[in-house]
């Protein structure tokens, strides 16, 4: 075991300062490493000490590997934690760690390449009988798709084999829609990704993104802390988050934690990890889809409603300490809902708005939680991710984390720059969402339609 | 004309991010748009101004509310003690002023004066030096990067020690401008 005393926070924005305030909690002194332009953030004036990595291009600071660890030998740090994004899932971060003899906050090199190439991971998930969506492999011509498409059954999915985040997917919805879908959607895979090759998946219509967390030592203690329900995305970026799911009844949720654990005990899983599964609600049946390897923006719904603080126990872990806490403690209590707050302007497509926030009047209260490093003055820059804020409810039941949250959007003022809190505004009064009936598709499909309508109205 | 849109900043906040250059004026009827690289120093246009001239609308760091980091009479009336360490360690303030000229660090690692080890350092405080001249040894991961002093004159001031890791931007050198034809010793022309 080895005592982290200094830790350098490879990351910026709000996952910085929430990283900054575990280690405050746990005695640990904070380097961050931040690009020029992030040098006074929230993150920069709470940290002990700022370190200046490189110019504002994340290739140029955020994504150097070389970088983050010059900056923790240099300061004394003994420990990198990644954060998510940038370096989070980037193998080369805990190698060169192992080489300098710091402490990767993560899971080890190997077990993020495992789980990093996806189409690997799925046929290890499937090895192990954890279902995976049917689906067929690279289809040679027209002839060939028929045959499969009607064997796994229509709706089905046609996608690129070098697709990926949702682009070179077409549905066909009979045998007359494929033939003449698939002539374009060869063309199209060919002309956006160079790679003309396509393959079959099930279409789950009213498809969920449901996600179990994990959290594994370093002495084989591997435990599930329930699922998080993020269906609600536009072009699968999540908008909001709840725990738990108001579509997966106890017994579901007690197979779906079993899978998750069998595939992380298979790669003797460190630290925390999301294992992320496709959910047919109608048929009852979920697929898996992905394992994230790192702590997910998301992670607060869990906290709230396990009372485990995720980030701290990643640090512990990583530190060599046994997980602080077993299978059976772990009993979520209530429900939690998360909005993410981006700086963007959703009556302009959610385009990004960065500028210089002028007032900045985030909601408080008993059961509101608020992740930031937004505050008034603060220059939002152009160059990274547009989240700002994460605003994250509890209540005993869902309809009273729902009702908190109204509270707290209507209560968070911000100026100078578009933020997409008329949106959740908007989102947050729909009968379909209270009533929990959405799917991954529904805000395109059905919400933002109404939005457009109606926007004027949620701009105040 | 049109007016500027919000794609029209952003990208020519991006085209001045890959420039060469640090600052940028932008004019039309309905908008005046300034952006600067480094937060910390004083524009041209900024020194020029008495100072009642409000914000710029847009800058890519917010600048210092302190001013000037550095005082440079300050600097030479007590002998050149010029660590300007106010509050927490961040990088380096950008040193602009009459006749002297930061050497800064291209990128953060593992700083080294010297070409090897037991090496004499490649410059001291009096050393000529010309814009090729190298100064420094910057170390990332066994990467080893020479500093090059950008600037011509004369080392007034070292900042940065043998083996000390250095932020990106940091100042390594102070150097001193020397008037063309006095000290200089002329790259030779073949």
């Amino acid at each position: 075991m080895k005592r982290i005393s200094c830790l350098l926070v490879a990351n910026r924005s709000e996952i910085a300062v929430r990283i900054i305030r575990a280690c405050r909690d746990l005695g640990i002194k904070t380097i961050l490493a931040a690009s020029e332009a992030d040098r006074e953030s929230l993150p920069a004036q709470m940290a002990d000490r700022v370190v200046c990595i490189g110019p504002p291009p994340p290739g140029e600071s955020y994504l150097k590997v070389g970088a983050m660890i010059m900056a923790a030998v240099g300061t004394g740090a003994e420990a990198i934690h990644p954060g998510y994004g940038f370096l989070a899932e980037q193998p080369e971060l805990p190698e060169a760690c192992a080489r300098y003899g710091l402490i990767f906050v993560g899971p080890k090199a190997a077990q993020i390449r495992q789980m990093g190439d996806k189409i690997l991971a799925r046929q290890m998930a499937e090895s192990l009988g954890i279902p995976v969506i049917p689906g067929s492999g690279l289809i040679q011509n027209l002839g060939e798709a028929m045959a499969r498409a009607e064997k796994l059954g229509y709706p089905i999915l046609l996608k690129a084999a070098a697709g990926g985040g949702g682009r070179g997917m077409k549905i066909a919805r009979q045998p007359g829609d494929l033939k003449i879908i698939f002539a374009e959607a060869s063309a199209e895979a060919h002309a956006a990704f160079g790679d003309s090759r396509l393959y079959l998946e099930r279409f789950i219509p009213t498809a969920r993104h449901v996600e179990i967390q994990i959290m594994g030592d370093q002495h084989g203690n591997l435990v599930h802390l329930g699922e998080r329900d993020c269906s609600l995305q536009r072009r699968y970026q999540k908008m909001l988050e709840e725990a738990p799911s108001p579509a997966l009844s106890p017994d579901l949720r007690e197979e779906m934690g079993k899978a998750a654990l069998v595939l992380a005990h298979h790669i003797r899983y460190e630290s925390a990890g999301t294992v992320e599964f496709i959910l047919d609600p109608e048929e009852k049946k979920f697929y898996f889809m992905e394992m994230n390897t790192r702590i997910q923006v998301e992670h607060p719904v869990t906290e709230m409603i396990t009372g485990i603080d995720l980030v701290k126990e990643q640090i512990r872990i990583a530190s060599g300490q046994p997980l602080g806490f077993s299978q059976e403690d772990v009993k979520p209590t209530g429900h939690s809902i998360e909005c993410r707050i981006n700086a963007e302007s959703p009556e302009q497509g959610f385009h990004p708005s960065p500028g210089r926030i002028d007032l900045w009047n985030p909601p408080r209260g008993e059961r509101i939680r608020v992740d930031t490093h937004g505050h008034a003055g603060y220059f939002v820059p152009p160059y990274y991710d547009s989240l700002l804020a994460k605003i994250i409810t509890w209540g005993q039941n869902r309809l009273e984390a729902i009702s908190q949250m109204q509270k707290a959007l209507g209560n968070f003022h911000v100026s100078g720059v578009d933020t997409t809190i008329p949106f959740h505004r908007f989102l947050l009064r729909n009968p379909d969402f209270l009533q929990g009936a959405v799917h991954t598709r529904w805000i395109e499909d059905v919400l933002l339609k109404e939005f457009e309508q109606n926007a004027r109205d949620y701009l105040c | 004309m049109t007016s500027i849109t919000q794609d029209d900043v952003l990208l020519i906040l991006k085209l001045l991010e890959e420039s060469a250059f640090d600052e940028l004026h932008v004019e039309t009827e309905d908008l005046k748009l300034w952006a600067r690289k480094h937060g910390t120093g004083i524009s041209l246009d900024e020194a020029a101004l008495d100072g009642k001239r409000p914000k710029p609308p847009l800058t890519i760091e917010p600048a210092s509310a302190e001013g000037p980091d550095l005082d440079l009479s300050a600097m030479k009336s007590s002998g050149a003690k010029a660590e300007a360490q106010t509050g927490k360690q961040t990088c380096e303030p950008s040193v602009t002023g009459q006749g002297l000229n930061p050497i800064k660090a291209p990128m953060l690692g593992t700083f080294y004066r010297t070409p090897k080890p037991g090496a004499p350092p490649y410059v001291e405080v009096g050393s000529v030096v010309n814009e090729d001249d190298p100064v420094g040894i910057i170390e990332v991961m066994k990467l080893f990067t020479t500093v090059k002093a950008g600037v011509r004159g004369r080392i007034v001031q070292v900042f940065a020690e043998q083996g000390q890791m250095v932020e990106f931007q940091q100042t390594l050198f102070l150097v001193e401008e020397i008037s063309e034809g006095k000290d200089l010793p002329k790259a030779s022309p073949g």
